[in-house]
């Protein structure tokens, strides 16, 4: 757990170095122009709408190390916890 | 002493027939006796004057249900799936104004209303092909973009116009997608915006267009894949210059510059054969150029070497 935790942290940090605080949707927008709007197509047609607009686009117009820091701290702590007993 | 006689055939102002209305029923009726023929023609309700259907752009397909056409829509910035039409009513339809400029010898903005009075309206019914392989069939009413171009002069050295759909960040969702090329950019060759085809469309079903079907005005080429028209324009530039549209730069090897319909050619993810028709559902052959290959094949002589079915 604390590994994953540490990778994440570790990935945010680069993410961080190359993009700034560029939004992680322009980042993955300039690896692959199509690719976000294959999965929001995918998402707002099969899935839910909303699920587009409320929960994954306040991601991706984050900057791109935000998510990676978010979830690698959220495992570090967790296998802290753990460790702890 | 100044007194007032109020004769039999006096009117308040208040019921004097609006100008507008006045001369474009005149416009109307200048299209000629063969129109006269047309069937349920008249626009009723207020605010898009009456417009006569010219049937010499006959569909040969019924029309599909208003309802269909203005419940199941593409327009990205309100979403990337079908059912947008409930955000866009919060897509504000007047004031609005549409620049014309560029390479043109008198550039002009103009009013919707101004437009509404002012250009030759006729009703159209049209085939619309979306390059997701769904069609319906639609009674626009508008008017020819030359009509509009005309006021205007384009310079004899313009190649191109480029139509640039509102960006409105308060009320489209799909703008907070900042990495994305807005404004919604589309373009065509001068040719082409000459052709009788090219119609700039004001109302739909004999109503004034509804914001999510692209409202108060947009634009639309019968023979073109239906992302090629450009919806709730505010600018219209003439350019020597190719424009790169906006699903061209996401997606270039899916969406190019031409897309003429061609159902020999399909497209990378699936075929472009057949159609379904919005309604019905059935499934129809895809004809080349939508149907309107007399009108518009000629524009591509000598092209063969362009991408003209992407």
């Amino acid at each position: 757990m604390r590994l994953i935790g540490l990778v994440l942290l570790l990935l945010a940090a680069g993410l961080f170095v190359m993009f700034g605080t560029d939004p992680l949707g322009a980042v993955l927008f300039r690896l692959d122009p199509g690719i976000l709007n294959l999965v929001q197509a995918v998402v707002q047609r099969y899935l839910l709408p909303m699920l587009w607009d409320d929960v994954l686009l306040p991601v991706l117009e984050a900057p791109a190390f935000v998510a990676p820091a978010v979830l690698g701290s959220g495992f570090a702590l967790l296998g802290w916890m753990r460790a702890r007993g | 002493m100044h007194i007032l006689k109020f004769r039999r055939f006096s009117l308040p102002e208040s019921q004097v027939t609006p100008e507008a209305l006045v001369f474009n029923r005149r416009q109307a009726m200048a299209l000629g006796a063969g129109m006269l023929a047309a069937g349920p023609a008249l626009a009723q309700q207020a605010g898009l004057p009456p417009a006569m259907r010219n049937t010499r752009y006959a569909p040969g397909r019924a029309i599909t249900a208003e309802r269909e056409v203005t419940t199941y829509n593409n327009f990205y910035e309100f979403g990337s799936h079908k059912t947008i039409s409930a955000a866009a009513q919060r897509m504000p339809q007047r004031p609005w104004t549409v620049k014309v400029e560029g390479m043109v010898e008198t550039p002009r903005e103009f009013g919707i209303e101004d437009l509404l009075a002012r250009m030759p309206l006729e009703e159209r019914v049209y085939r619309l092909r979306c390059v997701e392989a769904w069609a319906m069939v639609v009674p626009w009413t508008g008017f020819p973009l030359s009509a509009l171009l005309a006021e205007v002069k384009p310079l004899s050295s313009a190649r191109y116009v480029v139509f640039q759909t509102a960006t409105m960040p308060s009320v489209m969702p799909g703008l907070r997608q900042s990495w994305y090329p807005w404004p919604y950019t589309e373009g065509c060759t001068i040719a082409e915006a000459a052709n009788e085809l090219s119609f700039m469309v004001v109302g739909a079903y004999g109503k004034l267009l509804p914001p999510q079907n692209g409202g108060p005005i947009r634009f639309h080429q019968p023979w073109k894949y239906g992302f090629k028209a450009g919806k709730s324009i505010v600018t219209i530039r003439l350019t020597d210059q190719r424009p790169v549209s906006f699903w061209e730069k996401i997606q270039a090897q899916e969406y190019g510059f031409w897309a003429n319909v061609n159902p020999a050619v399909p497209h990378p993810r699936w075929s472009q054969a057949q159609e379904r028709m919005l309604g019905t559902g059935e499934s129809v052959p895809t004809q080349i150029f939508n149907g309107y290959g007399d009108f518009v094949a000629g524009l591509y002589t000598g092209l063969q070497n362009e991408r003209l079915w992407a």
